[in-house]
């Protein structure tokens, strides 16, 4: 009786853990294991598994003309996208971290395209900036900025850039609120002492603002390198990754791969690719996290 | 309380100097609004247009005539409505889940010690890290194992799985921030640990609870690759892989699309602003004191 109870309270953690942990295997762990089998696997076009086939998908995708430039592309944009985004998205928190009136109103817009669906958002985008209706040309004329439309996007690159502005447009309002929450817990102490001590405004945001936010910004940076890393809508909504590969990430390759060209095979070792890009960062931020855990407690 | 603490270096301009600086603060905030709101004015002026004015060579910022109508044929000219349940049963099935299997691994995880609990912790921190799209494939063959390939049903246990790290995350940090004194008084007086956790704990957490619902419903409302991908019948689309219908291969229509979209888009808007607040300081408490 009493070692039934005893073995009861031992389980009992996890018991309160299993539906979650139910959830999170079928939906996340059982495709994880899917997407390694298929990635080894001859798949048909029609999806049906002919056994191990080793490296071959891997050989394939690699090898493939177009992936150099794929992974090039997915690391520009999650470098620029995060990059400029922590930039902003800090600037952005220190201005409105400052008295002002009207700062309730400033920072609920800031909310708006972080609460905006992204496939809305890159949609508006798109309409923005087309050579021949665009809303951006007909502000600029109607400014008398411009003499006649202008085309923002005569190359990829241009479109590519465009892409990469949507992405900071969408990132840097999780930085700032991030940024914000940081800010909002320095001790207003430090300050004053800093200033009886004759710090410049500089000083201050270097040698106070900046080490007392940096728990912030990595968790807001790491969380975005994977957002930004995966993220899908934008690209796919303003060029699907046109003309030939040129503004493709890993993550529009594989869905084009997957599922207008039926080779899953060679789709699934490009997510097992960027899957290993990932899990890099997942460690790095595991090892960061943890430590943080250990020190608290 | 932290109020106070934010009054950084501009309090009240006295200075010719300070006063610049404020003009300079007040310049910065009013040309950031209004590049954050650009797109939102272009989707509204466009949305009023006729299609001729969208597609004319001079084209026009505002509306030569404001076209009201268009916020009402959108539910004609497409199964908006449906579309828009769709979104609603998606995002509320989706919630439900997530937070129902959340809370208890987040109570388990603020206030109990076991074997394998940073392991644990460890796995939704990792689980996170895997965004859907990457594993597409293996959901879509999991999917068809399960007959759950153009369902809802489907769309909400995805959903739900991808969403439950936020959940626990959210929730543990809600719950760590709750001192356990009154629930060991609730047991004292003969409650067992379920009665405690919802009699005592969850009403004092409601406010990190409403918070979660919320940004989760967000999530799944705004969610597209996957529904884009297992959803095959028009009548199970979601709103946001719905609205691209009147994204055509010869044509956009663009009215259409943004009046839509700004269907879609204005609730969310008023409930992320409702939680804010609370969402940021959440995700500093869950995530960076652990």
């Amino acid at each position: 009786m009493k070692k039934k109870k005893k073995i009861l309270n031992l389980l009992e953690p996890y018991l309160w853990l299993l539906p979650s942990m139910l959830l999170m295997a079928i939906f996340i762990l059982v495709p994880i294991y899917e997407v390694f089998r298929i990635s080894l696997s001859k798949v048909t076009k029609a999806g049906v598994i002919k056994g191990f086939i080793g490296l071959a998908n891997f050989e394939k995708v690699l090898g493939g003309s177009a992936f150099p430039m794929v992974l090039k592309n997915t690391l520009v944009w999650t470098v620029v996208v995060v990059g400029l985004s922590t930039l902003i998205g800090f600037i952005l928190a220190i201005v409105l971290n400052n008295q002002f009136r009207g700062r309730k109103i400033a920072r609920a817009i800031v909310v708006f395209p972080w609460a905006t669906s992204l496939i809305i958002q890159a949609g508006v985008w798109k309409f923005i900036i087309d050579t021949d209706y665009g809303a951006l040309n007909t502000l600029l004329m109607r400014l008398g900025i411009l003499e006649k439309s202008a085309n923002w996007t005569p190359t990829p690159g241009a479109y590519f850039a465009w892409e990469c502005w949507v992405g900071i447009f969408v990132t840097v309002p999780f930085v700032m609120f991030c940024v914000l929450s940081g800010l909002q817990s320095i001790d207003n102490a430090y300050y004053e002492a800093a200033t009886v001590d004759g710090a410049t405004y500089w000083q201050r945001l270097f040698r106070i603002t900046v080490p007392l936010v940096k728990p912030s910004l990595t968790v807001s940076t790491v969380l975005n390198i994977i957002y930004v890393f995966n993220s899908f809508p934008i690209i796919w909504t303003i060029t699907k990754g046109d003309p030939a590969n040129h503004t493709d990430t890993l993550v529009t390759y594989l869905y084009k791969l997957a599922f207008y060209n039926g080779k899953s095979g060679e789709a699934a070792a490009v997510s097992v690719v960027g899957f290993l890009i990932l899990c890099v960062c997942a460690s790095v931020y595991m090892v960061i996290s943890l430590r943080k855990e250990g020190g608290d407690e | 309380m932290s109020r106070q603490k934010e009054e950084m270096v501009i309090k009240k301009a006295k200075t010719p100097k300070q006063k610049a600086l404020k003009i300079c603060l007040y310049v910065f905030v009013i040309l950031m609004a209004l590049v954050i709101l650009y797109p939102y004015l272009v989707m509204f002026t466009t949305a009023l247009k006729s299609r001729a004015e969208i597609y004319a060579a001079e084209g026009t910022v505002f509306p030569n005539t404001w076209l009201w109508s268009n916020f009402t044929d959108i539910w004609s000219k497409a199964p908006l409505l449906r579309y828009f349940l769709n979104s609603v049963i998606v995002a509320g099935g989706s919630t439900l889940i997530a937070i129902l299997c959340g809370i208890p691994a987040a109570y388990a995880l603020a206030r109990m010690k076991f074997k394998g609990q940073k392991f644990f912790l460890g796995l939704v921190i990792v689980s996170q890290m895997f965004s859907p799209v990457v594993l597409l494939i293996g959901i879509y063959r999991v999917m068809l194992t399960l007959h759950m390939t153009d369902s809802l049903l489907g769309l909400i246990f995805i959903n739900a799985a991808f969403n439950q790290a936020f959940a626990i995350w959210l929730l543990r940090g809600a719950f760590i921030s709750i001192s356990p004194d009154m629930e060991q008084a609730a047991r004292i007086d003969g409650c067992n640990k379920m009665q405690a956790m919802i009699k005592v704990l969850l009403p004092m957490a409601a406010p990190g609870i409403v918070t979660t619902l919320i940004f989760i419903f967000i999530n799944a409302w705004n969610e597209y690759t996957i529904a884009l991908t297992l959803i095959s019948s028009d009548l199970n689309k979601p709103l946001t892989v719905g609205i691209t219908i009147f994204n055509g291969y010869n044509m956009i229509e663009w009215q259409y699309l943004f009046a839509a979209s700004l269907f879609a888009t204005i609730p969310v808007i008023i409930l992320f602003m409702a939680i804010e607040k609370h969402l940021v300081s959440g995700l500093a408490s869950g995530g960076v004191k652990g």
